[in-house]
């Protein structure tokens, strides 16, 4: 054991293979590998969708144990891990935000939990925005950055973003592959 | 299969997103065994979504991790075997030591985090019990205070009591009115009328002078005494069925109840 963590301080990324067969093999190195190497990138996907830190540290929790969990599940013919973790989080965090305890939460908020709230969630909105993404964003034309934005910035799922905002589902769908084309070559995704 | 129309309609990205139906899942999962250009789109699709993730990631405080990692260790405490190189026990004690407190600590973690986790749901329920009881006294106290105010009303002297008796049109009808001829307040009290329709409502009339005085319309929803307007030098009373709102003069044939002011012997 020691050894692999060696291994592992050494090496910056081990490979995907191998680092899923070590967890499927319930190997907590590899765990604390996978951890400290993805939790930040699904932690800002949560915080976006719960939009209140607390809230978002207690999902990022329940998604890593979900991942631990049903590692055995994962198929990578079907996927790569990343967007099979992104799922668990989006899913996670969706809902967490239509769950009983945070409506009701918001019902009893009296006024003074409300200007906090609003604080606090201003500030995560910031914290947001002085991440790069928004400037590689605005290479985007209006309507695929609108897409993207409502998807990845704010949360939202296709088909609430063509419900929201009265556009054919159809159409979120094509916006979203072109928006994400434009950005695979804006990041050099070959 | 158009291969290039299958992948433009935007259906890999909606699967890596988890968007899409199950029907549509089996398609994707399909044409990634069949097509290699559908395999070589979605790992395109699947590392964008991904680089966008890492270029706009956001690290969690370090207590989260702590946390999570106390959870997996009481989630499945696995028995895992650690074998030391090293040759001196003291090391070897100490990490055991070590590992030992660390484990106990998260256990004490976890086992206070769930009964303070209990606690705070008891402390809701109540708290919304407490609220619960509290409503409930005020209504009865509510009720004890008009109780107490119609008391004060029928056991004072000053005032008289008017018995109004039923009519042919309805014999068993009784109602009674409480009336302070110095004050000139006036209480309703009601034994027993007959429910009448929507449009009606029943009004008190005093004969004052011979002739009939508007006391105020009432309907059959109050307990106890029911204040009305004050009436000076009342000879009678008498209740009447008029459309809602009452009438400037009564209808004397829905008279329901009357009777005469009988001076207290004093």
């Amino acid at each position: 054991m020691l050894k692999i963590i060696r291994r592992i301080a050494s090496t910056k990324t081990i490979g995907e293979k191998e680092l899923i067969e070590k967890l499927c093999n319930r190997d907590r190195s590899a765990f604390d590998y996978l951890y400290d190497h993805y939790s930040a990138a699904l932690y800002s996907i949560v915080l976006r969708i719960v939009r209140n830190e607390d809230v978002a540290e207690e999902v990022l929790q329940d998604v890593f144990l979900k991942i631990w969990d049903r590692m055995a599940a994962y198929d990578s013919s079907k996927g790569r891990l990343f967007t099979w973790m992104l799922n668990i989080a989006r899913n996670q965090a969706i809902d967490k935000t239509r769950s009983k305890e945070m409506s009701q939460g918001r019902k009893t908020d009296d006024i003074e939990h409300l200007v906090n709230r609003i604080d606090r969630q201003e500030s995560v909105e910031l914290q947001i925005e002085a991440i790069g993404l928004k400037e590689v964003l605005t290479k985007l034309p209006e309507e695929q950055r609108f897409v993207i934005d409502q998807l990845y910035l704010k949360g939202y799922t296709q088909s609430e973003v063509a419900e929201e905002f009265d556009i054919p589902l159809g159409t979120v769908k094509t916006r979203t592959r072109m928006a994400l084309k434009e950005l695979r070559s804006i990041l050099n995704v070959t | 299969m158009n291969i290039q129309e299958y992948i433009a309609s935007g259906i890999l990205e909606s699967y890596a997103l988890g968007e899409v139906t199950e029907a549509e899942r089996t398609s994707v999962e399909r044409a990634l065994i069949q097509y290699p250009e559908v395999r070589e789109e979605l790992r395109k699709v699947e590392e964008t979504l991904e680089r966008i993730a890492f270029e706009s990631a956001l690290a969690p405080a370090p207590h989260v991790k702590e946390k999570l990692m106390a959870r997996i260790s009481l989630a499945k405490p696995e028995a895992k075997i650690i074998t030391l190189t090293s040759e001196r026990p003291f090391w070897r004690y100490a990490t055991a030591a070590s590992i030992a407190i660390a484990l106990f600590s998260s256990y004490l973690a976890f086992h206070y985090n769930q009964l303070w986790e209990a606690d705070s749901m008891e402390l809701a329920q109540i708290k919304a019990e407490n609220q619960l009881m509290a409503e409930q006294y005020n209504i009865v106290n509510q009720k004890l205070d008009k109780i107490q105010g119609d008391l004060a009303v029928i056991e004072n002297a000053a005032f008289t009591r008017v018995v109004m008796k039923g009519t042919p049109n309805d014999t068993n009808a009784l109602a009674s009115v409480y009336w302070n001829p110095a004050t000139q307040e006036v209480y309703l009290s009601i034994q027993q009328l007959k429910e009448v329709s929507r449009e009606n409502q029943f009004q008190l009339w005093a004969i004052v002078n011979g002739k009939p005085v508007d006391a105020g319309v009432f309907d059959l929803n109050f307990a106890g005494l029911l204040k009305m307007k004050n009436i000076n030098g009342a000879a009678a009373f008498a209740v009447t069925i008029e459309p809602r709102g009452g009438k400037a003069s009564p209808t004397l044939e829905t008279m329901q109840v009357v009777g005469s002011v009988v001076t207290n012997p004093s």
